[in-house]
């Protein structure tokens, strides 16, 4: 069995599966959080249903329906008796749920401070706010997904985008996994015949067979393409961190807000715990983008702001883009030299800023922008968004990549193992060195699509060959 | 209690059974149904072969006898697969089997604590509440009480021969099957399958052409499988090697319906890798010829083995065929090819110990658990019979895992996997086979069979002065410059061997061939052996996930219910051995992690 505690570690612990009680009840927001028409809180756990009776208004109706039954009232504040919200309430029966457990669906109005109350009566019935994956986890547990399954659904439960979201999903209906084991049948197959050279002896099998040099190092390519979607898997996956630079005043306040606006599925709103950056969330042109609006990048002794400038520095470190805005009134040629090192940064896009104000030339390379009236901004958004995706080749959103590091690793020790077992077959080393190797390709494949035992290899044999002895 | 233990049968694994009981000091009585078969070599007249070979060193470095025995009968003797690679070379000899017969005979008897009788076993006796064996009764009407007994049959359980449209009880020709003792078992609940084997015609060696054959030498020098002493002096005979072809074919085709296999006479499954010569006809129309080994069956006698014919056709096709074959035009038969089936009893059925789980104190080994072949045989038998004397003695059970001995991994596919058809031993059944070599069984298993008591101080003395031996050459390597380099950075490079540096580092002459060779290939493959151990560690970790005996798979509800029903059929000792079971999904084997290492955070918070 191809199963290392390493990988048991990090998909189960990414679930957190000691802190977990199936036996809890559990609550969650299954709709984005934020304003919307329409959320859906869902629930799970043995008794659900009988807990949620006192917040129902109409409780034996509740008690006594079956299962997929969608029933409508009122969710009431049982200590004033007064209704919360209008909803419409879905049960399902034990082991019909999403988690193969008795569950209920909420679907309330999507008003934040609602939804707050909602919660805030679930609380007090005795519910818990489920942790990230836990859903995901009952179902596995109770045997309603498997392990390749349930890694893509936290896959997609923590994906950021659209797009994101489709090649997770492609994963989950097993594309990637079909396309790992075509690989993995293909190195089983050179794995097969040198055992078959292996288990017999000189005189039993007449002649050495030509080592399958080309379909080792058609089965490599493969990988490596697979391999090479990761950096885009990422991107879509894990979002890009775009960094706002430049002096205060100069504007970034607004080109954030216009960023923003961008785009409707703004996800969330996080304050940084100190006045030193604000983050947010948005998306552009289907990639998810994370935008960081920095403090001020001039020199000062105050304390508090040189570790303001600190934080930014480390921000632009790991910004996949850097837009430096300065203020057109104040700027020309010649001032801007003293942005050098960051203008040689092959990250950083310089934004002329306040174009509306003057009528001097926007400095050589730089993209004029009148943030307040949004002149320039769709050719600047361009710009930004083929930056973004230059390294990559755009997914058509049925290509299969992968996000996962877990897969990166996996596939990249497939890939490395077979270079050395190519390597090792023409240096001629004896082939039961070189079959080590293979068999960690195989194992290296197998732990991203399941088993790979010595007996499907026997299994080839002997459907192949005829064996004398 | 007549006995301490009972092991019925005396072929290769009661040999190693009741050897093993009786050396570790416990009373013990082995029946055989034939005083006159003990040690026979039914089929082949040779011992060892790829992992096989592996197989006989590993029981001669944990006490058992069977590298002696070939040792003092071996009529001819070669490593086979010298280009291969070290891990898949493997001795193979060629024995006299009147001689291996006797040796064995002569062990046994010479063997305080051990008794030989002459009966059949017809039935096991069970104690109160029938969980547990007390004893077995015979054909003769003995009733004979013991503590533990270890069931070795071979073929002999409900045997049925056939030859074409013959067929007799008998568990091989001539001699009567053990009529009783499946049905027996079977009324008692075990699960009892039937499998069927084959054998080729013997045919006299003064009617043969060999002039048409070509020859088969062995190596020029005899190495013992034994690792107790360093050389053997032995005469050497020859094989020969001749081919089928297609008038062989086409008699063997026209005839085909004749075959008790084709008509459905034979129930039990047969071994794919080891086919009758009609079913490789039928299988592979498109080969030409098929290659068969002429070898001798012994020193005082005729009797040649067509090794690649066994048939169970009519004697008629037999002669026509065989006398199709060149350098065989005028053979003359002397014992025709027959296939037989037997019971074997389902080895899921076993802990990793080899003890029955259904019936406590009843150990089975050898061909009754669906293996195939002299050497599985012998080192199920050694490991039972070691691990009833430790029940005897109140000790856990010595079980060896896949990463160190191709013993553990058979009694561990056995027992985690079953089989439904004869189980060969292959080294590709290995995942860690560098690891394995034939020469380096002492330093794996030799200090294990020390700590059960069946090697003396002497052979551990002599583990130690090999190791050291080894260590003083690999001193010489490093020390010596050859052609302005170091002797061992000359040795990593793939085109050199240890025997190109004898010139110039002359005294490698010094030490013993065995010692040269290991530190030679550790010297060499030091670095793929580094990453199989990478890979043996990884194994580990999974093998070291205890599952307990009586762990409830029915309060498990996210198993799939084919997992459940194999978890519960198997009971796996670990998480290791639970995932090698075939057909069971990853998922639940994920289910299963997760609760017992929340299991185990429980118990450490407790």
């Amino acid at each position: 069995m191809i199963w290392t505690r390493a990988t048991r570690i990090r998909i189960l612990g990414r679930m957190n599966v000691h802190t977990y009680d199936t036996k809890d009840i559990i609550y969650a927001l299954a709709t984005a959080w934020g304003t919307a028409p329409i959320a859906v809180i869902r629930i799970s756990g043995q008794g659900c249903v009988e807990a949620l009776k006192p917040l129902f208004s109409r409780p034996e109706a509740l008690g006594a329906s079956a299962s997929h039954t969608v029933l409508h009232g009122d969710l009431i504040d049982p200590k004033y008796k007064n209704p919360i919200d209008e909803v419409l309430v879905t049960v399902f029966r034990d082991g019909r749920g999403y988690t193969g457990e008795e569950s209920v669906e909420i679907s309330c109005h999507g008003s934040i401070p609602g939804i707050e109350s909602i919660f805030a009566q679930l609380k007090d019935v005795g519910m818990r706010p489920a942790s990230p994956g836990e859903f995901t986890f009952r179902a596995f547990m109770h045997g309603r997904m498997d392990l390749t399954r349930a890694e893509a659904v936290m896959e997609i439960v923590s994906s950021q985008s659209r797009l994101s979201h489709s090649l997770a999903l492609g994963r989950l209906e097993g594309n990637l996994f079909s396309l790992i084991e075509e690989i993995k049948q293909q190195v089983l197959q050179v794995v097969s015949m040198v055992e078959l050279q292996l288990d017999y002896a000189e005189d039993e099998i007449a002649d050495d067979v030509a080592f399958p040099f080309e379909a080792l190092e058609e089965a490599k390519r493969r990988i490596d393409a697979l391999l090479s979607t990761y950096e885009m898997g990422k991107l879509y996956g894990e979002g890009a961190r775009v960094v706002l630079a430049g002096a205060t005043n100069a504007g970034k306040s607004t080109l954030f807000n216009l960023l923003l606006r961008e785009e409707r599925s703004i996800v969330s709103e996080v304050h940084g715990t100190t006045r030193d950056f604000i983050e947010s969330k948005t998306v552009l042109d289907g990639i998810p983008v994370r935008l960081y609006d920095t403090a001020g990048l001039r020199e000062s002794s105050d304390a508090i702001e040189m570790e303001g400038i600190r934080r930014t520095r480390k921000l632009l470190s790991e910004a996949d883009l850097i837009l430096l805005m300065l203020d057109g009134t104040e700027h020309d040629d010649t001032s801007v030299s003293q942005y050098r090192h960051l203008l040689e940064d092959p990250r950083c896009i310089l934004v002329w800023n306040k174009t509306d104000l003057t009528t001097k030339p926007p400095a050589k390379g730089s993209y004029p922008l009148s943030a307040k009236r949004g002149e320039g901004f769709a050719t600047l958004r361009d710009e930004m968004v083929r930056r973004l995706t230059k390294e990559t080749d755009r997914p058509d959103g049925q290509a299969l990549v992968i996000e996962s590091s877990r897969q990166r690793d996996e596939l990249k020790h497939a890939s490395d193992a077979l270079v050395r077992a190519v390597a090792l077959a023409r240096e001629e080393l004896p082939m039961d060195i070189v079959a080590v190797e293979l068999a960690e390709a195989l194992h290296a494949l197998g732990s991203l699509t399941g088993e790979v035992a010595s007996d499907d290899i026997l299994e080839r044999i002997f459907s192949r060959f005829c064996v004398g002895k | 209690m007549d006995y301490d233990a009972i092991v019925i049968g005396a072929g290769h694994a009661g040999i190693e059974a009741s050897l093993a009981l009786s050396r570790l000091g416990f009373s013990t009585l082995l029946i055989t149904q034939n005083l006159d078969a003990i040690g026979r070599l039914s089929c082949n007249p040779a011992i060892g072969g790829l992992a096989k070979g592996n197989l006989v060193r590993e029981v001669d470095a944990l006490g058992g006898e069977m590298g002696h025995l070939i040792d003092a009968s071996m009529i001819q003797f070669r490593i086979l697969n010298r280009r291969r690679g070290p891990a898949v070379q493997a001795p193979r000899a060629q024995a006299d089997k009147f001689t291996y017969h006797r040796m064995a005979k002569e062990t046994l008897e010479a063997q305080g604590k051990l008794a030989l009788f002459q009966d059949t076993v017809v039935d096991i006796l069970l104690g109160e509440d029938n969980s547990k064996i007390i004893g077995v009764s015979t054909e003769r009407g003995h009733r004979i009480t013991a503590t533990v007994v270890v069931l070795t049959t071979g073929t002999f359980m409900e045997g049925k021969i056939f030859i074409g449209e013959y067929e007799a009880r008998s568990g091989r020709l001539g001699e009567s099957a053990a009529i009783g003792l499946g049905t027996a078992l079977r009324q008692k609940g075990f699960t009892v399958g039937r499998l069927k084997t084959g054998t080729p015609a013997r045919v006299r060696k003064s009617s043969l052409d060999f002039s048409a054959m070509v020859e088969q030498p062995g190596d020029p020098v005899m190495m013992p499988f034994s690792f107790d002493y360093q050389t053997i002096d032995r005469p050497s005979l020859q094989c020969h090697i001749t081919w089928t072809n297609a008038e062989t074919h086409r008699i063997i085709r026209e005839n085909i319906h004749r075959s008790p296999l084709y008509g459905g006479k034979i129930v039990g499954k047969g071994p794919r890798y080891c086919p009758s010569i009609e079913d490789k006809v039928v299988r592979f129309p498109e080969r030409e010829r098929h290659q068969i080994f002429v070898e001798p069956e012994g020193v005082g006698t005729e009797e040649m083995y067509l090794n690649g014919m066994s048939s169970s056709l009519p004697e008629d096709v037999q002669v026509a065929f065989i006398r199709s074959i060149r350098g065989l035009e005028h053979a003359q038969i002397m014992r025709p090819a027959y296939a037989v089936e037997y019971d074997y009893l389902d080895p899921l059925q076993l802990y990793p110990s080899l003890e029955s789980k259904h019936v406590k104190n009843l150990f089975i080994a050898g061909q009754t658990n669906g293996t195939s072949g002299y050497e599985e045989a012998a080192c199920q038998g050694l490991v039972a019979g070691i691990n009833a004397a430790r029940k005897l003695a109140g000790e856990p059970p010595l079980i060896l895992d896949r990463s160190e001995s191709y013993t553990g991994v058979l009694i561990d596919d056995l027992v985690t996997k079953g089989t439904k058809e004869p189980y060969r031993m292959f080294t590709s059944r290995a995942e860690y086979r560098l690891n394995m070599r034939h020469d380096s069984a002492d330093q794996r298993l030799t200090p294990k069979a020390h700590a059960v008591g069946l090697q003396p101080d002497e052979a551990m003395a002599r583990l130690q002065e090999k190791l050291s031996r080894i260590e003083m050459v690999k001193d010489l390597l490093e020390k010596r410059k050859v052609e302005g380099r170091k002797a061992i950075e000359l040795l990593r490079k793939p085109e050199i061997g240890i025997a190109d540096l004898m010139e110039s580092v002359p005294e490698l002459a010094s030490f013993e061939e065995p010692v040269c060779y290991q530190a030679e290939l550790d010297v060499k493959y030091a670095g793929y052996v580094k990453r199989q151990e990478r890979q043996v560690d990884r194994f580990s970790r999974m093998e070291r996930i205890r599952i307990p005996e009586d762990f409830d798979y029915d309060a498990l509800d996210g198993l799939s219910a084919e997992s459940r029903e194999k978890f519960k059929a198997v009971r796996p000792l670990s998480v290791g051995q639970a995932g090698r079971i075939s057909g069971v999904r990853t998922s639940d084997l994920a289910i299963l992690m997760v609760l017992l290492a929340r299991r185990t955070d429980h118990d450490d918070e407790a």
